[in-house]
């Protein structure tokens, strides 16, 4: 305990900085993640074959590629092709891209627990496919994705620490490990400390996502 | 089966409508292909497209240095799925456990290992460990980290399996005189693996992606591999492509199949 103390003494703020990094980097690539993915979920329902083939494409890609290979080639193989983007928004870019591809794929299953019926009895109401889509069909996917998507926010967290794998200005929370436990003796309490940080942002995110999940949850 | 809810929104479109459907999707085809087009005339004019970043792909002592590293990625996949698998299970007779003192620490350290980021843990095997006098293999560096994170996920997979098996059945399988252990490992158990061996394929997928940390302790996987051969040929957009579409060939490949053991379970 005393190490802690001594680190917290040393780079206190540094940790909080870096946790509050964490958070923000969290936070921009979740929200927009997250409604790119809806957006994908909305056009892959369209009758279009060349844009539905292209968008499966792309949830496939992007699900089944490691964000590392993908920050990687974002950052230095971009520049590359005269495309360059700083390194903030390459981390929170090769973020947004993998979860929106997961938020796809998890609003399709989502779509999937929807009985056909339902739509069958917008139809015969009268109401527009598009219309059904926005106030029938996405509702309920939304409210039975809660749970995955509780996971998905949590992961992305976790994968925040890819920061830490480009030069960036700030320093997250693995970033700040991997420059103490390189400058001085003190990697230890340095890993427990941020470890803490990480699993108990994690356990909020999750103790929120059980409370939403149980107001949203359609009992069938 | 009903048919699929986009089929149905859709079913039935008026001649006009089937217009507009068919329009669109023309006009689609066009903006992607434009979009296809102007991809490649970036390579071009970027002059990505020259022969000498892309012709050591027709060598093949590339293809063997690059399978060399798909085979040193699925080394270390292979070895942290075995630790996962077998260490989830102690995890899980921990987390199950009747008494608090075995329980607590169980789920405080199945918390810890699969909330922190799995690269931390790696970070710690390279560079905290060292210091303080316990030296790794790049290959357990990468490997370790990577097992206990997934143990722990695991786990919690493996409980879900458990508590979806009907009490029914260990009640019975009791009834007969077997032991706790006997109940658990032959009868419990078993049951809870055919609930879960999908999401414990798909689990795969995480470990084959974590393995691409493997350049940061410089153990010989496929990305690894990939920085040395741009190293020896500068060339960065073609070498990380490939690699690219090789992970997610391979991780596609894992998805498919965890898709097609869901199938015949209901």
């Amino acid at each position: 305990m005393g190490e802690v103390s001594r680190l917290l003494a040393e780079y206190g703020p540094a940790f909080g900085q870096a946790l509050l990094l964490t958070w923000k980097l969290t936070v921009l690539s979740f929200v927009p993640g997250f409604l790119l993915g809806v957006v994908v979920t909305v056009l892959r329902l369209l009758p279009l074959p060349p844009l539905r083939f292209v968008l499966t494409i792309y949830v496939e890609i992007f699900r089944n590629i490691p964000a590392v290979a993908l920050l990687i080639f974002i950052v230095f193989a971009l520049p590359d092709l005269n495309v360059l983007i700083d390194y903030e928004p390459s981390v929170i870019l090769t973020l947004v891209l993998v979860c929106s591809a997961f938020t796809a794929d998890y609003l399709r299953s989502g779509i999937n627990t929807i009985p056909g019926s339902q739509a069958e009895a917008a139809l015969s109401l009268g109401m527009r496919p598009m219309h059904i889509i926005s106030v029938v069909v996405l509702p309920q996917a939304l409210r039975s994705v809660v749970q995955p998507m509780t996971s998905l926010l949590i992961a992305v967290m976790l994968s925040t620490s890819l920061a830490s794998q480009v030069p960036f200005p700030g320093r997250e929370l693995t970033a700040l490990v991997s420059k103490i436990a390189t400058d001085s003796a003190a990697g230890i309490p340095a890993f427990a400390v941020a470890a803490g940080m990480y699993v108990a942002t994690g356990l909020l995110i999750a103790w929120a996502g059980a409370a939403l999940e149980k107001k949203a949850r359609i009992l069938r | 089966m009903s048919r699929p809810l986009d089929d149905i929104l859709f079913s039935a479109p008026s001649l006009q409508a089937q217009k507009v459907i068919r329009a669109v999707s023309v006009m689609a085809t066009v903006v992607l292909l434009l979009l296809a087009a102007g991809t490649l005339y970036r390579f071009h004019a970027a002059g990505q497209l020259e022969a000498r970043f892309w012709e050591f792909f027709t060598w093949r002592t590339t293809w063997i240095f690059l399978a060399e590293g798909l085979l040193g990625t699925l080394a270390s996949a292979a070895m942290a799925a075995v630790i996962a698998l077998t260490l989830g299970v102690v995890l899980l007779m921990g987390r199950l456990a009747r008494s608090r003192l075995v329980r607590w620490p169980s789920i405080a350290l199945i918390e810890f290992l699969r909330g922190t980021p799995t690269l931390l843990l790696i970070y710690v095997c390279f560079l905290v460990l060292p210091s303080v006098g316990i030296k790794l293999s790049t290959y357990w560096m990468l490997t370790l980290p990577i097992g206990l994170a997934t143990a722990a996920v695991v786990a919690e997979v493996y409980r879900a399996g458990v508590l979806a098996v009907p009490r029914g059945q260990a009640d019975a399988a009791r009834s007969l005189g077997l032991t706790e252990a006997k109940v658990f490992f032959l009868i419990v158990f078993p049951q809870a693996l055919r609930y879960i061996i999908p999401a414990l394929v798909a689990q795969l997928v995480i470990v084959v992606k974590d393995t691409t940390f493997g350049y940061v302790v410089t153990y010989g996987e496929l990305m690894q591999n990939a920085k040395v051969l741009i190293a020896n040929y500068h060339s960065l957009v073609p070498v990380y492509l490939v690699v690219a579409i090789l992970y997610c060939l391979v991780n596609y490949a894992i998805s498919k199949a965890s898709k097609r053991l869901r199938g015949p379970m209901h």
